[in-house]
Order: C-alpha cells, then sequence, then structure tokens
C-alpha cells in the first residue's frame, strides 16, 4: 500500500468527523470560491467599462452646449492639434448633420413655422448641424415630447393656428473612424463598415430601426441632398434614437453641409485612465478655452467604476479570508490528528519510517480533506456566486447609483447631441446618458463561474491547505519512536 | 553478535536523578533467546527502547556486528530500526484500519522493496506464523489478540532483522495463546537464525529461553542459565 493510499484510508478511517470536517472546509472554500467569482466578474466588467468608455474626451466648440449654441467651428487643423498632446493615442472628429425628409420640409415650409429649428439657429451645439434633405422617413414619431420640443422652438407667432403633426429628423453624423458619436465601437450586425473614413464615399451605415421603416438592407440605396447613399451596413446602437440615425464618412459629411474642414466634435482618446485629467488640461490649453470645450467621458462612469472597485476590494479581502479560514481549519484539524495519532507516528518510525514519509502521509491526507471540500465547495460557489455577488453589488451601490444617476442626467444635457431635437435628447439621455445609469452597470455584472477561475481559486486553496498541513507534518518529526512504548 | 556496553540512561525528575538503566552489559550470540525478567518499573523497557534505538542512552553503547549505534545520527539510527530490529509490543501496536497483509508490507515499504515482492513475503510470513489466510485480508481491529500478535511478530520478520525485540510479547494474551506465541517465537529463533531478545516478568516464559537475565534497579544483577530448548 503506497503512502497516497494510506492517506486515502486515513482520511476516511472515522467517516463522521471527516464528513463533518469536509462540510466545514467546504463553506470555507465554496465562499473563497464564490468571492473569487465575483472578484473577478466585477474586475472584467471594471476593465470593460475602462476599456470602452473611460479614457475618452470630447472637445465641442467653445460655447456651444446644448440649445444654446454659439462661437466658432472646430477644425481638422484643430484635430491635429489635439493629437499632438502627450497620452494622446487617437482624434475621431465627427461632422453632424439633421437630415429632414423632403416632403416634411415642403410642409413645413408652407404652414411657414419654424419648430423644427432650435434657438441659436436651431441646429445643436453652435448651430453647427447643417440641415439637408433625405428620401427616408424617421423611424421615431414625434409623440408628446417631439411636438412640445416643436412648440418651445417656434420664434414667430402662429398663436391660434393649429401647428401640424411634426415630423422627426435623423441625425447623420459624418465620422472619422468606425465609432459612434461618443467614441464607442459600432456593432454592425449586418454588411459591413464604410472602409476608408478619409475618404468621401456614397456609402452609409444605417440604424436598425430606420433601416427598418425604410424597408433599407444591404446593398439599397437613399438619398440625401439627391445623392444616392448606398447602405454598406446596418448597426445597432442599443436604443431607439440611436438607431434612428445613419454614419457617413466624415469628408463625405463636411461635403454634404457645404463646410470642409469643419468638425462639430472630436473624441479624443487617451492612453489609460490615470492620464485622462491631465490630458484633459493638456488638450484644453493646447486648443484654447476660447476655441473649444473639453468634457471628459470618465466622469460618467467614475462613481459607477469607484463602486466597483470597492465591491472588488471587499471581494478580494472576503477570498483571502475564506482562503485563510481553510487553511486554519486544515491546520487545526491535522494537528489534532497527530497529536491524537502519536503512538502510531511512534510505531511507523520504530519499524523505519523516515520523518519525511511520515509527513507526506499527512500532507497527502488534509490534501483529501481539501480536494473533497473542494468539490463541495465548487458546487456551494457556483450555486451561491451570483447571489453573493449581487449582494455585494447592491449593498455598495444603493447610495452610489443615486447619486450617479443625476450626475449622469446633467452630463447628458452637456454632451454635444443633447440639442438634437426629438424625445431622448441624445441617445438615452433622459435617463441619465449612456455612461450615466451606474445603476445599470452595477447590476449587470454577471458573476458566472468560469473554468479557469475554479481552477485558480481550487490551486489557491491546495497552495494554503499544503501550508497550513506543514506545521502538523513538521510536528510529526519531533515525535520520537519510543513514543510507541508509552502505555506499554 | 549484540554487545551492550555500560549502557546507562537518567532522567531527571523533578529534584531527583532516576536511572532506570544504570551501568548494563551483556552480550547476546546470533540466533540466541534470550529473555529479561524484572518487576513492574525496573527498567526492563527502557533498556529495550535502548537497545532498539527507539531512545538514546545518557552513556554506554550498543554495537550490533560491529557497528557502535553511539553518536550515530538519527537518519542512521532510522535505517538501524528499519534495517537491523524487530519489534513485538505487548498492545500489538498494529495500524488499525490497514489488513493484515498490509501491516506486515509497511517495514519492507519503507526500506524500498517491490510491491510484488513484499507481497508475496509478508503472504509467507503470516503462513509462518499460522494466521488463517482467510484472514490475511482482513483488518486486524477485528482480529483477535492471539491473531495480532501474530501479525505483529511477522511484521518484526519483514525486513529479516538481526535482533527482535519483544517487550512483554503475552502481557495481553491468555495463557494458552502465550505459549504459542513463545513457541512460534522459539522456532522462528531457530529457522531464521534470529537473535531475540524478550522482556518479561512472567518467570515460567523466561524459563523457556536460553538465557535470562533479571533487572533489578536498573542493574542487571544476575544472570541465570536455565539450559538448552533446543
Amino acid at each position: 500500500m503506497s503512502v497516497l493510499a494510506r492517506s486515502v484510508g486515513n482520511a476516511f478511517r472515522n467517516k463522521i468527523r471527516t464528513a463533518a470536517v469536509v462540510a466545514v472546509l467546504a463553506v470555507a472554500i465554496g465562499l473563497a470560491l464564490a468571492m473569487l467569482v465575483a472578484n473577478q466578474a466585477v474586475g472584467a466588467k471594471v476593465q470593460e467599462l475602462n476599456a470602452s468608455v473611460g479614457t475618452t474626451l470630447t472637445v465641442n466648440p467653445a460655447g456651444g452646449q446644448g440649445f444654446e449654441g454659439g462661437g466658432e467651428p472646430l477644425t481638422t487643423a484643430e484635430a491635429e492639434t489635439a493629437a499632438s498632446v502627450a497620452n494622446v493615442t487617437s482624434v475621431v472628429g465627427t461632422k453632424a448633420l439633421r437630415l429632414q425628409t423632403a416632403t416634411t420640409g415642403t410642409t413645413d415650409t408652407t404652414t411657414g413655422a419654424t419648430a423644427q429649428q432650435g434657438p441659436g439657429g436651431g441646429f445643436g451645439p453652435g448651430g453647427q448641424q447643417a440641415t439637408v434633405s433625405t428620401n427616408l422617413t424617421a423611424a421615431v414619431d414625434a409623440g408628446t415630447l417631439g411636438n412640445r420640443n416643436g412648440s418651445a422652438g417656434t420664434t414667430t407667432g402662429t398663436t391660434g393656428t393649429t401647428q401640424p403633426a411634426r415630423t422627426l429628423p435623423i441625425t447623420a453624423t459624418g465620422i472619422g473612424a468606425e465609432v459612434d458619436s461618443t467614441g464607442k465601437a459600432l456593432d454592425i450586425t449586418s454588411g459591413s463598415g464604410l472602409g476608408d473614413y478619409a475618404t468621401a464615399e456614397a456609402k452609409a451605415l444605417v440604424g436598425t430601426s430606420l433601416a427598418e421603416k425604410n424597408s433599407l438592407t444591404v446593398g439599397s440605396t437613399f438619398t440625401i441632398q439627391d445623392k444616392t447613399f448606398t447602405v454598406s451596413g446596418i448597426f445597432d446602437a442599443g436604443t431607439t434614437f440611436g438607431n434612428n440615425a445613419v454614419y457617413v464618412t466624415l469628408p463625405e459629411a463636411q461635403t454634404l453641409a457645404e463646410t470642409p474642414d469643419e468638425l462639430s466634435t472630436m473624441i479624443v482618446t487617451v492612453n489609460s485612465m490615470e492620464n485622462v485629467d491631465s490630458t484633459k488640461t493638456a488638450v484644453q490649453d493646447a486648443l484654447g478655452t476660447d476655441k473649444a470645450d473639453v468634457t471628459q467621458g470618465q466622469r460618467n462612469l467614475e462613481t459607477a467604476v469607484s463602486s466597483l472597485d470597492s465591491v472588488k476590494n471587499i471581494s478580494l479581502i472576503a477570498f483571502i479570508a475564506a482562503l485563510a479560514t481553510a487553511g486554519i481549519i486544515i491546520l487545526l484539524i491535522m494537528v489534532m490528528l497527530v497529536r491524537e495519532r502519536r503512538r502510531e507516528i511512534g510505531v511507523l518510525k520504530a519499524i523505519g519510517a523516515r520523518n519525511r514519509t511520515i509527513g507526506l502521509q499527512f500532507v497527502l491526507e488534509s490534501l483529501v480533506l481539501v480536494a473533497l471540500g473542494s468539490v463541495v465547495g465548487a458546487v456551494i460557489a457556483s450555486l451561491a456566486s451570483g447571489g453573493i455577488a449581487s449582494a455585494l453589488i447592491s449593498s455598495n451601490s444603493t447610495t452610489t447609483a443615486a447619486t450617479t444617476t443625476q450626475r449622469g442626467g446633467g452630463l447628458a444635457g452637456a454632451m454635444p447631441n443633447g440639442a438634437v431635437p426629438g424625445g431622448g435628447g441624445m441617445p438615452g439621455g433622459g435617463q441619465g446618458g449612456p455612461f450615466g445609469g451606474a445603476s445599470q452597470l452595477l447590476t449587470s455584472v454577471t458573476a458566472s463561474v468560469s473554468p479557469g477561475v475554479l481552477a485558480a481559486g481550487i490551486a489557491a486553496v491546495f497552495a494554503v491547505a499544503i501550508i497550513g498541513a506543514l506545521v502538523p507534518a513538521l510536528l510529526t518529526a519531533r515525535i520520537r519512536p519510543i513514543e510507541v512504548l508509552r502505555g506499554e | 553478535m549484540i554487545v551492550v556496553k555500560d549502557l546507562v540512561r537518567q532522567f531527571k525528575s523533578g529534584d531527583r536523578t532516576i536511572k532506570p538503566v544504570n551501568g548494563v552489559s551483556f552480550e547476546l550470540e546470533k540466533g540466541s533467546l534470550a529473555s529479561i525478567v524484572g518487576k513492574s518499573g525496573s527498567g526492563k523497557s527502557t533498556l529495550l527502547s535502548l537497545l532498539g534505538a527507539l531512545d538514546k542512552p545518557t552513556s554506554g553503547d550498543v554495537v550490533v556486528d560491529g557497528v557502535s549505534l553511539a553518536g550515530l545520527p538519527d537518519g542512521k539510527l532510522t535505517e538501524y530500526r528499519r534495517r537491523d530490529i524487530g519489534f513485538v509490543f505487548q498492545q500489538f501496536n498494529l495500524i488499525p484500519n490497514l489488513s493484515a497483509v498490509d501491516n506486515v508490507m509497511l517495514p519492507m515499504e519503507f526500506a524500498g522493496v517491490r510491491k510484488a515482492a513484499r507481497l508475496q513475503r509478508a503472504k509467507e510470513l503470516l503462513e509462518q506464523v499460522q494466521l488463517d489466510p482467510e484472514k490475511h485480508s482482513r483488518r486486524t481491529n477485528r482480529l483477535s489478540g492471539g491473531e495480532q500478535q501474530r501479525v505483529a511478530i511477522a511484521r518484526a520478520l519483514a525486513n529479516e532483522p538481526k535482533l527482535i525485540l519483544a517487550d512483554e510479547p503475552t502481557g495481553n494474551l491468555d495463557e494458552q495463546t502465550g505459549e504459542h506465541i513463545i513457541e512460534l517465537l522459539s522456532s522462528l529463533s531457530r529457522d531464521h537464525n534470529t537473535t531475540i531478545l524478550v522482556v518479561t516478568h512472567d518467570r515460567s516464559l523466561a524459563q523457556k529461553t536460553e538465557r535470562c537475565f533479571r533487572l533489578q534497579q536498573g542493574r542487571l544483577t544476575e544472570e541465570v542459565r536455565t539450559g538448552s530448548r533446543r
């Protein structure tokens, strides 16, 4: 019988005690694994958030905020200036257009209403959204909000006149890379991107709801300013408003707006989260406060990420504590077993067993108990990790989420596209903007038990168990063989 | 040949110094069967633990086939116990959750004997000590006292030791079973040419050995030749 077989046999000498030890170990190991799973899930979410939007800055023309537009437009030269600032990895320019359905425009003209135009020229931030005609029909109905916005925008009296039903314009954006107007990668669900975004081409990406409304598929055509565009791909922005939009290449949009070299916004990507603050200041200084306003998308996430970070820290501490508990349990159990088997250890030494053989036997016995505890613990973790992660996150986000949602709402109003008439402001703006919904971010963390995390956790448990078992194993070396004669 | 030279073992007990073994010297020829008799507390088990390298003497030496145990490091003493010594204890001291065969195989496993070889030898030894083959695979805690002592004797013989030290081997057995065990030890000593030293307080048991030593207050005070047993 080998040392291993003897160790396995010893682990089951007293089945009731073994079951009790395994149960206690399983709880500790299960908790440790659940905490590790929660930690990994939250860590991955933080990384994802930081990677996706956490390091972008948005540059608007100075004075061009919301409906109160004004100031001078941004230029491609300023984009080059921003790109030369330290820690800036990329600068993507955008050119916003407003597509007005040709027939609707005619109706408005005949009624003399200027309802479609906002204050300050009605062209969004800085009045820089050029209105161009299209044969597309908006996928969003004006509804109460749209009609209310339209009424608020009326600057000349039509008192007593019944306003015609409004049709919302369609947002078109010229972009310098395959990202949306906030800098997030476009989710193209069918077809392909626009290819070279630095060239004027009659190709477009169309939002899912707009494509559906106008029966467009990849390869279909539509017109903007009487120019025929081919649908290159269809994207999903994730919101109803966001999907009522069109993307074309930046030069194409500049050509349509007849404003070459002008930009509506610039999306500046910084190389790391740590450098965002300093880079924001540097970009602002480089462009001049009278030329550009630089806003920080990261701020929207800061509270949410901070909350997630605290959950991550708590779960890490709990993981270490549970791991240490498992180690202490093993240590105490094995010390107890060594004391209980002093005479047997004496017998083994009397018949010629080396200290290391006996020590190894006890370490292996402890590992058998840990292996059983790990199996049961893994089952516990797979059942409980989701609930534990949710409990941790909800307990940490109750206060934070409320604060973050408020902040998100405020920031959404300050985003460049916030001036676009319609029910939603900018995509999701009414609900706190795309990054403002901290509560959604927090609750969207999915703690699933992956084999990799489980294996890493169990490896850590085994490492701690070996350390815990080494102490009693070393104790066996101190037991003298004459113990065998005790009580003889 | 076993040579014991002026062996002393002393302990401190409060202010007192106790010498359970106090200047013991004797020699044993290879293949002899000897006994040490004495009252409880006379130092018999202490002397046995010194001969078996379970404990270290305060002074003096034990020389086995020309090799002195004095000053040997722990590793070498372990090797000595494994290779040259077989123990038989009053309370058998078998590993309770192992079978009879596994118990007999243990010393051979520690000596690095291959599994097949040690299994075969363990079975042979259990047959020699006349343990019912049906009980070879039985856990030792399910065997009677006499059967357990037979397994213990088989285990003591496993590595063909030069010296078997038996501490009250019949102390936990009834008279008839004790007789059988003594006959077994005697025949094994003869068949294997192994030196056997039995520690006992049982005079009748001592009468059956070739040589008998009396231990009184730590001293080997008397040697009684009991006559040939063979």
